[in-house]
C-alpha cells in the first residue's frame, strides 16, 4: 500500500485539538498521512483522490472499551428481539412486538429444522415491551411438544425453555436450584433465571461455544464496523490462560478482511476461583505478543453484581425499594481483601486493570486498593479504571483524579434502565446523579462511555445519545445537570476511550501518524439536533487504510 | 412440607465461612479423616494441602485419595460440578461443596435439594479471634452476618488463639445473630466428623481424627422402640429440641393412616435443620433414633421423655433407651473415641 490516497469529506472532524476541522484527510500505508485542505495534502506529493466520502463525515474510528464477544455470538442464533435490528452480516431482523410474533417466527424455523433431536436456539427476546405478558414454556410448546427450544433474553439475565427442554433437563417440581420460576401450582413455568439457564444443559453448552467459535468473532467484527467502531474489546470473556485462545483471536483479527482492531482482556472471570500471579503472568505474556491490530496487556476484575438485580455494592442507604427478602446490600464477587491483593499483584505487573464497579462501595474498594497499590509500588500513568462506575460519587471521582485513574460509563443504562433505577432501585436523587459524565469530566476524570454490547447493543452514537440527553426508555430525562455536550461525548467515545486503553498514541483521533481508523457517517454529529445523534447512518469504517462498508455481506 | 420421597440422594454439606475462617483447613481435616466416600468441591483448589501419600491420583482440577474421597475444583462454575458428581459411579455417599468466602451459603443451600441430592445442612465456619470485627466492616460485615445467618451448624475455629473470656464472649455473640445455632470449637479446623457431618471418622493407627478430647466434648444418646411414632407430634418435638442436639439422625416407624401400613421415614437434623424423608412402607423391626451432643448440657432423660411422648401406640414396656449406644446398628452411628 505505498501510494498515498486522498479522501475529501463533508467534514473530517479530527478530534485533534490543534486542528479541529479538516475537509481532507491523506492516507499512506495505513496511516494518515496528514488532514487539512486538498491542496495541503496535494503537496505531499503523488497521489490520488478516492471521492467516495466526498459527502460523508469522517470521525475518529468509534472504540469500545467495555464489550464482549458474545455480543456476535448471539447473531449465530435467530434474533427474536423487539426492535428491528440488522444482523452483522447486515439481514435486518423485523422486530417482534408480541408473543404471538415471537412464536409465528419460531414455528417457522422450527420448520426449517430436519433433525428432531437439534435444539432451536433464539435470543434477544425483549418482554419489557409486552406490556407485563411474560413468554412461558406454555408458548413455546405452541413450537413444538418435542424439540428442545431455549429462548435468551435480551437482558442477558433469563433464558425461557419449552416443555421438551424442561424435561430433558430433568427439571421438576422438585427442582430448587435458585432461578427456576414456578406457576402457582409449583411447576417449573420454563423461566430460568440467572444461573438457573445453565441447568438447561445442553442448550447452555450449544450458546457457550457459539461465544467461543470463530463465527462469534468475525460477527462480532461486523457488528462494530455496522456501528462505526474500528476497536472493539474482549473485556475478561475469553479464557486467555487457556490453550488455543490466544491464537484463535490472532487466526480471526490477523485476516486482512476482519475488519477491527480488537483488544482482548484477561479476566479473573465471575468470582471463580483464579490464581491473581497465574494470570498477570498470562496477561504480560500476551502483552508483548500485540500487533497492531490485536492487543493484550490489560486485566478485567469483577467485584460486584448489577444495580437492576440489586446485586451490586452500593453504599448507605443501601437500595431504594428492594423486593421482600432482599438482604440488603448486594454481592461482592471477590471478598475486598482479595481485591487488594489481587490489584497490588496486577499494578506491580505493569497491568491496567479494568474493574467492574456497578455500585459506589465497589468503586470505594477498588480506589482503596488502587491508592494502596501506589503506595506500595508507585507508578506512573498507570490508567486503572472503573468500569461501568454507575454510582460513582463526585468524591471518587477526586480521588480518582488525584490517583490518575480513568472512567468507563455505563451511559446506555440510563435508556435501558432509568426509569427502573430511579423508580426501584436506588431512587430519584441516586439515580439523577448515576453515570455521571458532567462530574468526571468536571473533576478532570479521563472518562469513556459503553454499551458493555451484548447487555445493550454496541453503538456509540446511540451510547453517545445517551450522555448527551440522559433519556429513559419512557422518555423522561433522568438527571439533566449530568448532561455533556455532543463534543465531549464524541471525546469520550474515541480519544477517550483510546486513552484508558493506553491507545491514544496511535488511535482515537484523526492525527498525522496515527493509524487510518475512521467511522464513516452519512451526516454530522456535531451540528445535527442532538437528540437526533443516535438516528445518524453509519455509511462504515474505514480500518488502518481499507475500507469496510456497513451491512455487506462477507465474500 | 414434606421433603420428597428420595432416600437414595447424596447428602450435601454446604461449607460457608468468610475470607480465612478456615474452610480449606477444615477442608483438608474432611478429607484425611473421612470414613467413607465424600466429594469435596472446592473453590481455592491450590490451597488444599493433601498428604502425597494418602494421594492416588491428582490433575488440575481433581485429587482423588486412597480413602475413595474426591476433591474438585469448582473452576467451572457449580452446575458443572455438580452435573460431575451426579454421574459418579459409584455414587459418593456424601458432597460438601466449601462456598466462595464472600457468597452466601444459603444460595448455594438451595441446589442441595436438586435431583439426586438431599441438603443436609449448611456449616459456617468463624475465625474465633477476627469474626466480631469482620461482622462490624463496613464493606463486609453483611457478607459475614449472612453467612453466620445461614448456618445450621457453626464451627468456631482457632479456639486456640483467643483467652477463654473472649471465646466465652465470641459464643454470646454468636448466640444472639444465629438465634442459637449450635457450636461447636476447633483448633486448625479438626472437628468432631460425627458431629459436623454425621458420619464417623476413619479408625486409624495414630492418627488423629478430631479433637483430642471429643469424648469430653460429646456424648450420644440413642432410642429404639417396636412401637410406630406420630409422625406430626415427631416432627414437633424434633423441632424443638434444644441447639446442644447438635445432630440426630435415624430410620423410624410411623404409623400408617387407619387401614394402610406403617411407613419408614428417614431422620436427619443438623442444627435446627430437620428433615423427614418417607422411604415407603415399614420393613424393619426397632425404630432407631441416635442423637449427638454437647456432654455438659444434653439431657438424656429429658430426650428420652420427650421421645416417648411421640409413639402413636404408647407401650412403654417395649421401647428402651440406651444412654450410650454401643450398637453395631448400621443407622446408629456410635460417636468415635480417637
Amino acid at each position: 500500500m505505498d501510494d498515498t490516497v486522498l479522501y475529501p469529506a463533508r467534514r473530517v472532524i479530527t478530534m485533534n485539538r490543534a486542528a479541529p476541522f479538516a475537509e481532507a484527510v491523506a492516507v499512506r500505508e495505513g496511516r494518515v498521512l496528514a488532514v487539512g485542505t486538498l491542496d495541503e495534502l496535494l503537496s505531499w506529493g503523488p497521489s490520488r483522490i478516492d471521492e467516495r466520502f466526498a459527502d460523508k463525515i469522517l470521525v475518529p474510528g468509534f472504540i469500545e472499551a467495555h464489550s464482549h464477544v458474545m455480543s456476535g455470538g448471539a447473531w449465530q442464533l435467530p434474533y427474536v428481539g423487539y426492535f428491528d435490528r440488522r444482523d452483522p452480516r447486515g439481514r435486518v431482523w423485523k422486530g417482534c412486538s408480541s408473543i404471538d410474533e415471537v412464536i409465528e417466527r419460531l414455528i417457522e424455523i422450527e420448520s426449517t429444522i430436519d433433525d428432531p433431536d437439534e435444539l432451536l436456539l433464539a435470543w434477544g427476546l425483549d418482554p419489557i415491551y409486552f406490556s407485563g405478558e411474560r413468554l412461558l414454556a406454555k408458548h413455546l410448546d405452541r413450537v413444538s411438544a418435542t424439540r428442545r427450544i431455549f429462548v435468551y433474553h435480551a437482558n442477558g439475565h433469563l433464558g425461557t425453555v419449552n416443555t421438551a427442554m424442561l424435561e430433558a433437563s430433568e427439571i421438576t417440581a422438585r427442582s430448587t436450584s435458585p432461578g427456576v420460576a414456578r406457576d402457582a401450582d409449583g411447576r417449573p413455568n420454563g423461566e430460568l433465571q440467572e444461573s438457573a439457564m445453565a441447568l438447561a444443559t445442553t442448550a447452555f453448552a450449544k450458546m457457550m461455544t457459539g461465544w467461543g467459535s470463530a463465527e462469534a468473532k468475525w460477527n462480532y467484527a461486523y457488528e462494530a464496523r455496522n456501528a462505526g467502531h474500528t476497536l472493539i474489546t474482549d473485556l475478561g470473556t475469553t479464557p486467555l490462560a487457556a490453550p488455543g485462545q490466544a491464537e484463535a483471536w490472532r487466526t480471526a483479527v490477523e485476516d486482512p478482511a476482519y475488519p477491527a482492531r480488537v483488544m482482548v482482556a484477561a479476566g479473573t472471570g465471575l468470582g471463580g476461583p483464579v490464581d491473581p500471579v497465574a494470570l498477570a503472568e498470562v496477561a504480560q505474556r500476551l502483552q508483548g505478543e500485540s500487533s497492531d491490530k490485536l492487543y493484550f496487556g490489560i486485566v478485567k476484575m469483577v467485584l460486584d453484581g448489577s444495580i437492576q438485580g440489586f446485586t451490586a455494592r452500593v453504599s448507605w442507604p443501601y437500595y431504594y425499594r428492594p423486593p421482600e427478602g432482599h438482604h440488603g446490600n448486594g454481592l461482592w464477587l471477590i471478598a475486598p481483601e482479595q481485591i487488594k491483593d489481587m490489584v497490588g499483584i496486577f499494578h506491580a505487573a505493569g497491568l491496567t486493570i479494568h474493574a467492574h464497579c456497578n455500585g459506589d462501595q465497589a468503586t470505594e474498594v477498588f480506589v482503596d486498593a488502587v491508592e494502596a497499590a501506589l503506595e506500595d509500588h508507585p507508578r506512573w500513568d498507570h490508567r486503572h479504571t472503573v468500569q461501568h462506575c454507575q454510582m460513582t460519587t463526585p468524591a471518587q471521582y477526586r480521588r480518582m483524579a488525584a490517583l490518575g485513574m480513568c472512567a468507563n460509563i455505563f451511559s446506555n443504562h440510563i435508556f435501558y434502565w432509568g426509569d427502573q433505577h430511579r423508580d426501584r432501585s436506588i431512587g430519584p436523587e441516586r439515580a439523577a446523579k448515576m453515570d455521571a459524565c458532567a462530574t468526571a469530566l468536571h473533576e478532570g476524570v479521563s472518562f469513556s462511555i459503553h454499551s458493555d454490547a451484548p447487555v445493550t447493543p454496541m453503538g456509540h452514537l446511540h451510547t453517545m445519545w445517551c450522555a448527551v440527553n440522559r433519556l429513559t426508555s419512557t422518555g423522561q430525562v433522568l438527571g439533566p445537570d449530568e448532561r455533556i455536550s455532543v463534543h465531549d461525548a464524541l471525546h469520550a467515545a474515541t480519544i477517550g476511550a483510546a486513552f484508558q486503553l493506553k491507545l491514544d498514541h496511535i488511535i482515537g483521533s484523526i492525527e498525522v501518524g496515527k493509524f487510518a481508523d475512521f467511522a464513516v457517517l452519512h451526516d454530522d454529529p456535531l451540528t445535527v439536533d442532538p437528540v437526533a445523534l443516535k438516528d445518524i447512518a453509519v455509511w462504515g469504517t474505514m480500518v488502518g487504510g481499507v475500507a469496510f462498508e456497513a451491512g455487506v455481506a462477507p465474500a | 412440607m414434606n421433603p420428597p420421597d428420595r432416600p437414595n440422594d447424596i447428602a450435601v454439606t454446604v461449607l460457608g465461612g468468610y475470607l480465612g475462617a478456615g474452610k480449606t483447613t477444615l477442608v483438608n481435616h474432611i478429607l484425611r479423616s473421612a470414613s467413607e466416600r465424600i466429594v469435596v468441591l472446592v473453590n481455592d483448589f491450590g490451597s488444599v494441602n493433601i498428604d502425597d501419600a494418602l494421594i492416588v491420583a491428582a490433575d488440575d482440577d481433581k485429587i482423588t485419595l486412597a480413602n475413595g474421597c474426591i476433591c474438585c475444583s469448582l473452576v467451572d462454575g457449580l452446575a458443572a460440578a455438580l452435573e460431575q458428581v451426579r454421574r459418579l459411579d459409584p455414587p459418593p455417599a456424601r458432597l460438601v461443596i466449601e462456598a466462595s468466602g464472600v457468597s452466601d451459603p444459603a444460595s448455594i443451600a438451595a441446589y442441595g435439594h436438586d435431583r439426586g441430592l438431599r441438603l443436609d445442612g449448611v456449616v459456617t465456619v468463624v475465625d474465633a479471634e477476627t469474626v466480631r470485627a469482620r461482622a462490624r466492616d463496613r464493606y463486609v460485615g453483611d457478607t459475614v452476618i449472612r453467612q453466620i445467618v445461614a448456618a445450621d451448624l457453626l464451627v468456631i475455629n482457632k479456639v486456640d488463639l483467643v483467652s477463654p473470656g473472649d471465646l466465652a464472649e465470641v459464643r454470646a455473640w454468636l448466640a444472639v445473630v444465629s438465634h442459637d445455632r449450635p457450636m461447636l470449637e476447633a483448633v486448625q479446623g479438626e472437628v468432631e466428623l460425627t458431629a459436623l457431618l454425621g458420619i464417623d471418622p476413619k479408625p486409624q493407627g495414630d492418627a488423629p481424627t478430631g479433637p483430642q478430647n471429643a469424648d469430653e466434648i460429646f456424648t450420644t444418646w440413642s432410642f429404639t422402640t417396636a412401637e410406630p411414632f406420630n409422625r406430626e407430634s415427631l416432627q414437633a418435638v424434633l423441632t424443638s429440641w434444644p441447639a446442644d442436639v447438635v445432630r440426630v439422625k435415624g430410620i423410624v416407624r410411623v404409623a400408617g393412616p387407619p387401614g394402610q401400613s406403617d411407613g419408614r421415614v428417614i431422620v436427619h437434623r443438623v442444627g435446627t435443620r430437620l428433615t423427614l424423608t418417607d422411604a415407603g412402607p415399614w420393613t424393619g423391626a426397632l425404630s432407631n433414633l441416635v442423637a449427638i451432643g454437647l456432654r455438659a448440657t444434653m439431657d438424656p432423660t429429658a430426650l428420652d421423655n420427650s421421645a416417648r411422648s411421640t409413639i402413636a401406640v404408647s407401650s412403654p414396656s417395649r421401647s428402651h433407651s440406651r444412654p450410650r449406644s454401643d450398637s453395631t446398628n448400621d443407622h446408629a452411628p456410635p460417636l468415635s473415641r480417637s
